[in-house]
């Protein structure tokens, strides 16, 4: 079977036959995939070589895992939980190496977020959709990972707070701190508040 | 100032993760309290905000370019158990040192409940795992037993079964 032939098959198809050792059918699955997959490992490393890395190793893994899949949930979907996982993992081994910043510490044991002035009018109201992106950006590179993850997993994922606090390991209670903190924060940011004004 | 857990609750409203009945309170507080209605604004702006937010990222590189990467890396990974394999190769690993360790306990119960005298001893051989050799010293038979297929660097030769 050419490329062109799979071209048109549907992810169902294709992952049937990659199951069964077809190479070109996960080509195919890698070629319709691949930017979502480097989307969300961008949005949770931000760092371009990182998540192209990630990215990849996170295809390796879903040829390996192939047999795995029942699907349940779609192809795509199940790609990026796997994607989302290394991220994680990776995130969580460049913690252990790098000394905590004091500010990391004091957003981990929260409270800043209790006293953020409430952003009146809507922060975004004013802005161009081009100068909403590069804030939105900008303010995602300033949050934490921890926050930054949970805000991706809920508003980019679309999951429960059950479900983050599963992915991220850690209680429903500490995934609402941390998505609350991080879109406090995010408000501030879009806001174009200095950082001396959150505190 | 609002208490922490009314914000709480106040996002939670918004993430549709707020009981029914809890809903029902915070409602109230929101309708009394105009820096609640505050907080929940931003809240939803900030959602808003972020749905709107598509992210434009591309993956920086070629289908042929990445593609070759991944196949490389997935060649030089141990060869994968594909669907409809024999179900044995998939179970190879798992009935190997469990059929072990049934001959082990097989042998000790042996030990323990046959008769007097100078009874049967077994022993295992630390450099293969998965060989065992019994010996009744009353009867004059020894007998070894192997796991099949090995599992070790002898795997490509041709097994033995039984000496006797």
């Amino acid at each position: 079977m050419t490329e062109n032939d799979h071209s048109s098959t549907d992810d169902q198809t294709l992952v049937r036959a990659a199951q069964k050792g077809d190479m070109a059918a996960f080509e195919e699955l890698v070629a319709r995939h691949r930017d979502k997959l480097y989307a969300r490992a961008f949005s949770m490393m931000r760092n371009e070589e990182e998540a192209v890395d990630l990215s990849q190793e996170a295809w390796v893994k879903g040829w390996q895992r192939l047999g795995q899949f029942q699907g349940e949930s779609s192809f795509g979907t199940w790609m990026t939980r796997i994607v989302i996982n290394l991220c994680l993992d990776q995130l969580r081994r460049q913690k252990r190496q790098r000394t905590e910043s004091f500010e990391a510490i004091n957003e981990e044991s929260g409270g800043v977020e209790r006293q953020m002035p409430v952003v009146v009018p809507n922060p975004t109201a004013e802005l161009e959709r081009a100068e909403l992106r590069q804030r939105i950006d900008q303010a995602l590179n300033q949050l934490s990972h921890e926050h930054r993850t949970a805000l991706v997993l809920h508003e980019f994922e679309e999951m429960e707070y059950k479900e983050i606090a599963k992915t991220m390991d850690c209680s429903i209670g500490t995934v609402m701190s941390r998505l609350f903190y991080a879109r406090r924060k995010m408000a501030a940011l879009l806001a174009g508040l200095k950082k001396e004004d959150l505190r | 100032m609002i208490a922490y857990e009314t914000q709480l609750k106040i996002q939670a409203l918004l993430d549709d993760e707020l009981s029914p009945s809890d809903a029902r309170r915070l409602a109230e507080t929101l309708a009394q309290d105009p820096e609640a209605r505050a907080l929940l604004a931003e809240l939803k702006g900030t959602k808003a905000a972020l749905k709107s937010f598509e992210e434009p990222f591309t993956l920086p590189e070629t289908r042929e370019f990445f593609w070759s990467k991944i196949e490389r890396s997935i060649q030089a990974q141990p060869e994968r158990v594909v669907a409809g394999a024999p179900l044995w190769v998939a179970w190879r690993r798992f009935l190997v040192p469990v059929s072990s360790l049934a001959a082990l306990v097989l042998l000790a119960l042996l030990t323990l409940l046959g008769p007097g005298g100078k009874g049967p001893e077994f022993e295992a051989a630390l450099s293969d795992p998965g060989a065992f050799t019994y010996r009744d010293y009353s009867t004059g038979a020894t007998l070894v037993w192997l796991s099949y297929p090995a599992e070790n660097e002898f795997a490509q030769e041709e097994p033995t079964d039984t000496i006797e």
